[in-house]
C-alpha cells in the first residue's frame, strides 16, 4: 500500500512535468448562487458585529477619542510596521517558494482536487477528525498563554467531539455554540512577546516566519509526544501527514501564480507578515502592543 | 498549519466581496474631471459591484475545465517568469450542441476572476458554452501568447487574441459541439472583443457572430490617463502616498480586529474590515486608482523586460530567479501609464513601425479605428453607464452616435458596477441572441 502510494505520487509528478501542447482538466465546479448568498450573509453579519461592538472610527488628528471611553486605545498610522519586510534569507526563501509552487501545481493541487470529489460527509469527517486531534494542542497552548477561558472551551470541544462526535468525526461542539478556534505554539510565543523574526518559506508548507516555524515544529512535537491513539507512532503513521496535508490543501482556495504577477513572492510575504502582526496586536487585548511592534530591523 | 496563510491572501489587493449594509453619510461630489463621468454613486458601485439582492438569478452549479496551452509562436520565456509560460483559459461546456460565448477579461486581469465568474454563470445558465480568457494585458497572457511582449496596442493584442482563440477552439474536446461563436468583453476586454471581430470579418477563420462590449473604453490612452490622474490626485505622486494609504488601512483593520472578540484574522474579516473603512469618495477613488496601478506594474515590468528598453530593468543585467524584485516593484508603483508609454511602448513600436509617429500610435489605440464597422455592422452591441469613470462626455456621445440603438446606457453602476444585475444580464442575453432592440422599444 505504501509502495503503491509512492509510485503513484511519482507518476503524478512525472505527469505534471510532461510538456504537452494542451492539457484539459476538470476543476471543481463553481457554485455562483451559493457564493453570492454567502457573500451577502457575510457582509450583513460583519456589519452587525461592527455595530454591536460599537467600535473604532478613523482617529481624527487631535481627537482620537469619540464620546465615551474608547473600548480599546487605538493604534495610529505611525504604529503601522514599515512596508519593507525583514527577509535576510531571501535567496533560500525564493527558491523554496518556487519549489512549493511547482510541487503544488504538479502534485499537491491535483491530488487535493481529486480528493474534493469525495462525498462531502467523508471530507467533513476527515477534516473534523484532524481538527479534533489538534484541539489537544490548543488546550495546552491556551493554558500556556494563560487564556483559560478559551482553553476551557477547547477542552469542552475535545471532550464532546471525542465522545458524542464519535472520535472527532463529527463536530458536535460547533452546533452547541462552541466554535473551534485553534491556537498553537507560535501564538504562545507571540503572547510571550516574541517578534516574528525573519520571514521564512518552509519547503512544502509555505510562507512562515522563524517564530511560526518553531511553533509549528513544537506543535508537531507535542502531538507526536502525546501520540493519540497510537496514530503518530503506529502502523499508519506514514499516511497521517499526507492525509492531513491533503485535507488542509483541499480547504484552501489558493493557486500559486494565478495572478501571473512577477511580484507574487513580494505580495504574499507582505500580506502574510502584516496579517501575523495584526494578530499579534490582537493578542495584547486592550493594551497597546509593546513597542517596537515591527517585524524586525526596519528593512533597509 | 501554515498553509492557512494562503487562504488569507488569495484575493490580494482590493477584491472586496460585498458592500457593507451600513450606509455612510452622503459624501461630497466626486473630484473633478479626473474621474471622467463618474459621480459619487459611480465610484461606490465601481468598488463594491452589484449588491447581492440586485443580482440576476444564477445557476447553482457551473462545471469548469481548466485549459493550459503552449502556443507555437510564444517568445522565449524569461526565467524569472517561468510560471507564465502557458496560456490558461477556462471552459464551461454544455452537454448538447450550443453557441460558444467567449469572454475577454478587463485590464491586467486573468480569465477566472470574480467579474468574469458572474458573466460565466449568467451565460452558462442561458445555455452557452462559455470560454473565459485573460486580458492581453495580463502577465500570463503577455508571456504565453503575446508575439511582442509589449502589451497595450489594440490591433497587435487583437491579432494575438484572435490567433489564440483559433488554437484553443481547434483543441477543444470533440464532445463540445459549437453551433455559433459570440464574443463579449468588459472594460478593455470590450474593445479587444470588437477589434477581434473586425479582424475576423476580414480573415473569416472563426466566423464570429455577435459582440457585446461591456463598459468599453473609447480612447485607451484617454481612459488610462484618467486613472493616472485619479491616482495622482487622491494617493499622490510617488511611493509616499502608497505608504500613507497602507498605514491607514493597516491600523484600521488592526483596530477593528483588536476591538472584536475574534481569535483569528480570517479572510472574510480582512475584506469586510477593508470594506467598512472605505467611506468617502476620496477613499473609493484611492481603491480604484491603486487596484489599477497594481495591474499596470506587472505589465510595465514585463514590457520592459521583453523590449529591453531599460526603463526599470538594466538590459545588461536582467534579474535572475532568487533576486529580490522589491525595489523594482517599489519604483514601478510610483510610475504612471505615461511612463510606460514613453519609455517602453513608444520606443518599441516606433522602432518596428517606421511609418508610425507618437501621435499615430495614440490614434491607433482608439475604438474609432473600426468606426465604420461599428456603425454599419448590426452585430456590434454595447452596454455602459452614464457615470463610468473611464469615459468622458464626448466619448459616451460618440459611442451612442456610432452604435445607435445597439447600445444601452444605464444611469448607475460606475465602471463594471452593474455586471450581474438583472437588467444588465437580461439585456446582454437579448443582444447576444439577436433580440435587440426589443420590439416596442
Amino acid at each position: 500500500m505504501k509502495a503503491a502510494l509512492i509510485v503513484s505520487m511519482g507518476l503524478l509528478a512525472l505527469g505534471g512535468c510532461a510538456s504537452q501542447v494542451v492539457s484539459i482538466r476538470t476543476v471543481p465546479a463553481q457554485t455562483p448562487a451559493a457564493d453570492s448568498a454567502a457573500a451577502a450573509a457575510n457582509a450583513a453579519a460583519f456589519a452587525e458585529a461592527v455595530a454591536a461592538e460599537a467600535v473604532v472610527a478613523e482617529p481624527a488628528p487631535g481627537s482620537p477619542v469619540r464620546d465615551g471611553p474608547p473600548a480599546v486605545p487605538l493604534l495610529t498610522p505611525a504604529d503601522a510596521p514599515p512596508m519593507y519586510t525583514y527577509d535576510p534569507w531571501e535567496r533560500f526563501n525564493r527558491s523554496a517558494y518556487r519549489f512549493n509552487a511547482r510541487f503544488d501545481e504538479a502534485i499537491f493541487l491535483p491530488v487535493a482536487n481529486t480528493y474534493r470529489r469525495a462525498p462531502r460527509p467523508v471530507r467533513a469527517g476527515v477534516h473534523n477528525f484532524f481538527g479534533n486531534i489538534a484541539e489537544i494542542d490548543s488546550v495546552i497552548n491556551y493554558t500556556l498563554q494563560w487564556r483559560l477561558k478559551y482553553g476551557l472551551r477547547s477542552l469542552e470541544r475535545l471532550l464532546i467531539n471525542s465522545t458524542i462526535g464519535i472520535g472527532g468525526l463529527f463536530d458536535v461542539a460547533t452546533k452547541l455554540k462552541l466554535p473551534g478556534t485553534p491556537t498553537g505554539f507560535a501564538t504562545t510565543l507571540a503572547k510571550w512577546g516574541m517578534h516574528p523574526g525573519p520571514y521564512l518559506v518552509i519547503p512544502l508548507l509555505g510562507p512562515s516566519t522563524l517564530r511560526d516555524g518553531v511553533g509549528f515544529l513544537a506543535d508537531y512535537g507535542a502531538e507526536y509526544g502525546i501520540n493519540v491513539a497510537g496514530l503518530y507512532r503506529g502502523n499508519v503513521s506514514w499516511a497521517l501527514g499526507p492525509v492531513n496535508a491533503i485535507d488542509q490543501r483541499a480547504n484552501i482556495d489558493f493557486r500559486y501564480y494565478s495572478g501571473g504577477s512577477p511580484f507574487e513572492y513580494e505580495t504574499i510575504r507582505f500580506l502574510y507578515v502584516r496579517r501575523r502582526l495584526i494578530e499579534d496586536a490582537g493578542l495584547h487585548g486592550k493594551e497597546l502592543p509593546k513597542k517596537p511592534a515591527v517585524d524586525a530591523p526596519a528593512g533597509k | 498549519m501554515l498553509l492557512i496563510a494562503f487562504a488569507l491572501v488569495s484575493s490580494a489587493t482590493f477584491a472586496i466581496q460585498a458592500e457593507p449594509t451600513e450606509l455612510p453619510p452622503q459624501s461630497q461630489p466626486a473630484p473633478g474631471p479626473a474621474t471622467g463621468l463618474s459621480d459619487s454613486a459611480g465610484l461606490r458601485a465601481t468598488v463594491f459591484g452589484t449588491p447581492p439582492d440586485a443580482m440576476a438569478p444564477l445557476p447553482a452549479k457551473v462545471p469548469l475545465y481548466e485549459i493550459n496551452m503552449t502556443l507555437p509562436w510564444r517568445l522565449p520565456v524569461p526565467e524569472i517568469l517561468w510560471f507564465d509560460g502557458k496560456l490558461r483559459v477556462w471552459l464551461s461546456a454544455q452537454k448538447n450542441p450550443a453557441p460558444l460565448a467567449i469572454v475577454i477579461s478587463g485590464t491586467g486581469s486573468d480569465g477566472n476572476n470574480k467579474t468574469i465568474s458572474v458573466l460565466r454563470a449568467a451565460l452558462y445558465g442561458a445555455g452557452y458554452h462559455v470560454l473565459t480568457m485573460p486580458s492581453p494585458t495580463f502577465s500570463g497572457f503577455i508571456v504565453s501568447t503575446s508575439s511582442t511582449g509589449v502589451a497595450g496596442d489594440l490591433m497587435q493584442d487583437g491579432h494575438d487574441l484572435y490567433a489564440a482563440m483559433q488554437q484553443i477552439i481547434a483543441h477543444l474536446p470533440r464532445k463540445v459541439r459549437i453551433t455559433d461563436i459570440d464574443l463579449l468583453g468588459f472594460s478593455l476586454g470590450g474593445a479587444n472583443a470588437a477589434i477581434v471581430k473586425s479582424i475576423d470579418a476580414r480573415e473569416g477563420k472563426l466566423k464570429i457572430h455577435r459582440v457585446v462590449m461591456i463598459n468599453p473604453p473609447v480612447s485607451l490612452f484617454g481612459s488610462v490617463g484618467r486613472l493616472d490622474r485619479l491616482f495622482a490626485s487622491t494617493i499622490g505622486p510617488g511611493e509616499m502616498g502608497v505608504e500613507l494609504l497602507y498605514r491607514r488601512l493597516y491600523v484600521q483593520i488592526a483596530n477593528l480586529y483588536r476591538a472584536s472578540d475574534r481569535l483569528q484574522l480570517d479572510q472574510n474579516f480582512i475584506l469586510s474590515a477593508a470594506a467598512v473603512t472605505l467611506k468617502t469618495d476620496a477613499e473609493f477613488s484611492q481603491a480604484i486608482a491603486l487596484a489599477y496601478r497594481l495591474q499596470l506594474v506587472d505589465m510595465f515590468f514585463i514590457g520592459d523586460l521583453y523590449a529591453k528598453t531599460g526603463a526599470v530593468i538594466d538590459p545588461e543585467r536582467q534579474p535572475k530567479v532568487g533576486d529580490s524584485l522589491e525595489d523594482i516593484q517599489r519604483d514601478l508603483r510610483a510610475k504612471p501609464f505615461a511612463d510606460y508609454y514613453t519609455k517602453v511602448f513608444a520606443p518599441y513600436y516606433l522602432k518596428r513601425r517606421p511609418e508610425a509617429t507618437s501621435a499615430s500610435l495614440i490614434a491607433a489605440n482608439r475604438l474609432d479605428i473600426i468606426a465604420d464597422a461599428l456603425r454599419t455592422d448590426g452585430d456590434y452591441y454595447a452596454q455602459t453607464n452614464s457615470n463610468d469613470l473611464i469615459l468622458n462626455k464626448r466619448e459616451l456621445d460618440w459611442l451612442q452616435d456610432t452604435l445607435g440603438s445597439r447600445i444601452v446606457v444605464y444611469d448607475h453602476g460606475g465602471h463594471l458596477g452593474e455586471i450581474g444585475e438583472r437588467q444588465q444580464v437580461a439585456d446582454m442575453l437579448d443582444m447576444l441572441a439577436g433580440r435587440w432592440p426589443r420590439s416596442g422599444q
